[in-house]
């Protein structure tokens, strides 16, 4: 039981981080950023790259937020911005550069499988069972970024404004707010997260050119239930990952790996605005 | 003859450049062609895909036998040359390989290193193109056609050597993970009824998604299970590292073996693979006179860009060889020939004497290793001549 309970935490944790970057996009741009998967791939190299110079592993996450920013601001400036007007392309782009992402990774590193050092090794003694000590890591990592982010929306003029442009970007736009830098420093943000988060999950996973594929698809189903609250993202983060290794373990992996889009599709149907409030 | 679209545009200096190299491509081609009488061999294979990582080690392979073969006077005195084609590791892009190798370059005959999936959907247009095939690849199991042979290892032949140690360190108890697809299943039912019958007990086995890359749900049933050994059969690759990585931060310390894991992989995994058990047909330690020429010929001719030779390249390497000898046997590159020839005619290679005399499978030498701190591989024991076991009976 206890182990199932520090499953579905760590589960949520990795999910929520995963998802945070994809999230904030979503909510000022309207749009789903499928380069996330790129961007989380990146910051899995960037882990690789300290790793390769023989740098302390903790500096990864850092890394990694440099890569997937750098990154973020070249993709809103070339790709993204111009196709304001057209959400629906917006979102084609951010998958085109997905595919390009992965290919400029698999020409510069190669296909193959690479490994990182994971900064923490081992497990934990916790209420009696031994558990991994990364996962468990993950999970104050992951409260301290929903708390950071809180803090930057609620505590600062920026935040102010990204919310505002979050409710009405028109009339936000009225009121002398430059929602185009708005938009700016979100994907930004966004996609340092990506990356930080592509560094974060390398203890558990390998670095290969499609290493972010798989995490988007929950992600996007994620953000769709969650509307463009962190705390709601939150709060589907801890039900779908619960679902899922309650799945998992009782019936099977296999029906498991399909739990958070089945649920989420469902959630959906039943209740069009999933876990946001309004 | 191919059609030349014309040029639209001037010809720059760089296209002028371009357009003499190809040139110079087809004449290179034509060579053949005039002296029309090379012997093809066809290889589908991986380039992309799944087995993008493996594929370029078995096209050296290929290579080296095809430039040692040449500088011996090619086979009945004619030159041999490859075609290689992707298959992109899958059943649509093999389909597409096999068609074109087959019908537009009239190969002699196919040799390659393939996903089961890309396998299974080839053997059709094999059967209708009637050229011999070997497959070189390890594999579930039992694929039979009145074509194919196989010199690589089914699990009747790598389970074995892996649950009998495990129950010679006094295992009782197994757990089984694999990835849901053929080769995973395949491998660990097989496992699952041999460890039944040499008396353990399996107390578990799940299969995870191939693409899975999150484990943890199956690791707590591991945990509370707490087996005495684990055997696992993944994709390879991501599924394999991340089961491995997973495992191993979960701090579960039975046994384990690992069905799916080669010689490099476990290299490049360093710590996490220390002290896993796998078992093939090859290891690059094997020391014998043949291997170390082999691997010698593999460093001259590649050099910095040498794949590291491994048990998917190297039965590839053996197969032209066997091929070489059963044409020769033959008298002629004639399907009909050439097949029962294939049944009779040894290869002396890096993996020892192989002959795919049992039901269009091998006897192969089996070795047991153990990953070690550096990401050495060292032999625990070997297998002499172990039987693949009922693969085609109804094969002549």
């Amino acid at each position: 039981m206890i182990a199932q309970g520090l499953d579905i935490v760590t589960t949520a944790a990795i999910l929520y981080a995963v998802a945070t970057g994809l999230l904030l996009v979503f909510g000022v741009m309207k749009i789903i950023n499928f380069a996330h998967g790129g961007l989380m791939t990146l910051g899995g190299y960037a882990a690789l790259v300290t790793t390769q110079m023989g740098l302390n592993p903790w500096l990864a996450i850092p890394a990694a937020a440099l890569f997937g920013g750098v990154a973020g601001m070249a993709i809103e400036r070339f790709a993204v911005r111009p196709l304001y007007g057209r959400p629906l392309d917006a979102i084609l782009a951010t998958w085109g550069l997905s595919i390009i992402l992965g290919q400029l990774i698999t020409i510069g590193f190669g296909r193959g499988v690479q490994f990182t050092r994971s900064p923490l090794e081992g497990t934990l003694d916790l209420l009696g069972e031994s558990y991994s000590a990364w996962r468990l890591a993950l999970v104050p990592i992951a409260v301290v970024l929903g708390l950071g982010l809180t803090a930057l929306l609620q505590g600062t003029r920026l935040g102010l404004e990204t919310r505002a442009v979050i409710m009405n970007e028109d009339l936000a736009r009225g009121l002398g707010i430059n929602s185009g830098l708005v938009r700016f420093l979100t994907f930004t943000l966004g996609s340092a997260l990506a990356a930080v988060a592509g560094a974060l999950i390398t203890p558990l996973s390998s670095v290969d050119p499609n290493m972010g594929v798989p995490w988007l698809v929950n992600a996007f189903m994620l953000v769709l239930v969650s509307g463009a609250s962190l705390f709601s993202l939150a709060l589907s983060c801890l039900v779908l990952g619960g679902a899922q290794v309650l799945v998992s373990t009782y019936l099977s992996p296999v029906l498991g790996g399909l739990t958070i889009a089945v649920l989420a599709a469902v959630l959906l149907r039943i209740r069009p605005q999933g876990f946001a409030r309004d | 003859m191919p059609r030349i679209a014309p040029f639209r545009r001037p010809l720059s200096r760089r296209g002028l450049l371009a357009a003499g190299a190809l040139t110079a491509g087809l004449a290179v081609l034509g060579l053949p062609a005039l002296a029309a009488d090379a012997i093809t061999i066809g290889i589908p294979v991986g380039l992309s895909g799944a087995n993008s990582v493996v594929a370029p080690s078995v096209v050296q392979a290929a290579e080296l036998a095809v430039e040692e073969i040449n500088a011996k006077g090619g086979i009945l005195g004619r030159p041999v040359k490859l075609e290689v084609a992707d298959d992109a590791s899958g059943a649509a892009g093999a389909q597409k390989a096999f068609d074109s190798l087959i019908f537009q370059k009239k190969v002699d005959v196919l040799i390659s290193m393939e996903t089961s999936a890309a396998r299974n959907a080839g053997l059709p247009i094999v059967n209708r193109g009637k050229v011999p095939y070997i497959y070189t690849s390890f594999y579930e199991g039992r694929s039979c056609s009145p074509y194919m042979y196989v010199n690589a290892w089914v699990p009747d032949q790598q389970v074995a050597p892996i649950v009998d140690f495990f129950n010679g360190k006094g295992a009782k108890t197994y757990f089984l993970i694999g990835s849901d697809y053929a080769f995973g299943r395949g491998m660990l039912s097989f496992t699952k009824s041999y460890i039944e019958k040499t008396g353990g007990k399996v107390v578990g086995d799940e299969y995870a998604p191939m693409d899975a890359t999150d484990w943890t749900a199956i690791l707590s049933k591991v945990k509370a299970a707490n087996p005495d050994a684990i055997i696992t059969s993944t994709a390879g690759g991501a599924p394999n590292v991340t089961l491995t990585k997973q495992l191993r931060a979960a701090g579960i310390k039975a046994l384990y073996g690992n069905l799916a894991v080669d010689e490099g992989t476990a290299k490049s995994m360093g710590g996490d693979a220390e002290g896993i058990y796998i078992a093939g047909s090859y290891f690059t330690n094997i020391d014998s006179p043949a291997n170390k020429a082999f691997l010698a010929a593999m460093e001259k001719k590649f050099g910095a860009d040498l794949k590291t030779p491994n048990d998917l390249s190297v039965p590839e390497y053996e197969a032209v060889y066997a091929y070489k000898a059963a044409v020769e046997k033959a008298g002629t590159t004639a399907a009909d020939k050439v097949i029962p020839a294939l049944a009779e005619v040894s290869v002396e290679g890096p993996r020892g004497t192989i002959i795919m005399n049992k039901q269009r499978h091998a006897p192969l030498t089996m070795y047991l290793g153990q990953v070690q701190a550096d990401g050495s591989v060292k032999t625990i024991s070997s297998f002499k001549n172990v039987d693949p076991g009922e693969q085609c009976p109804k094969l002549k």
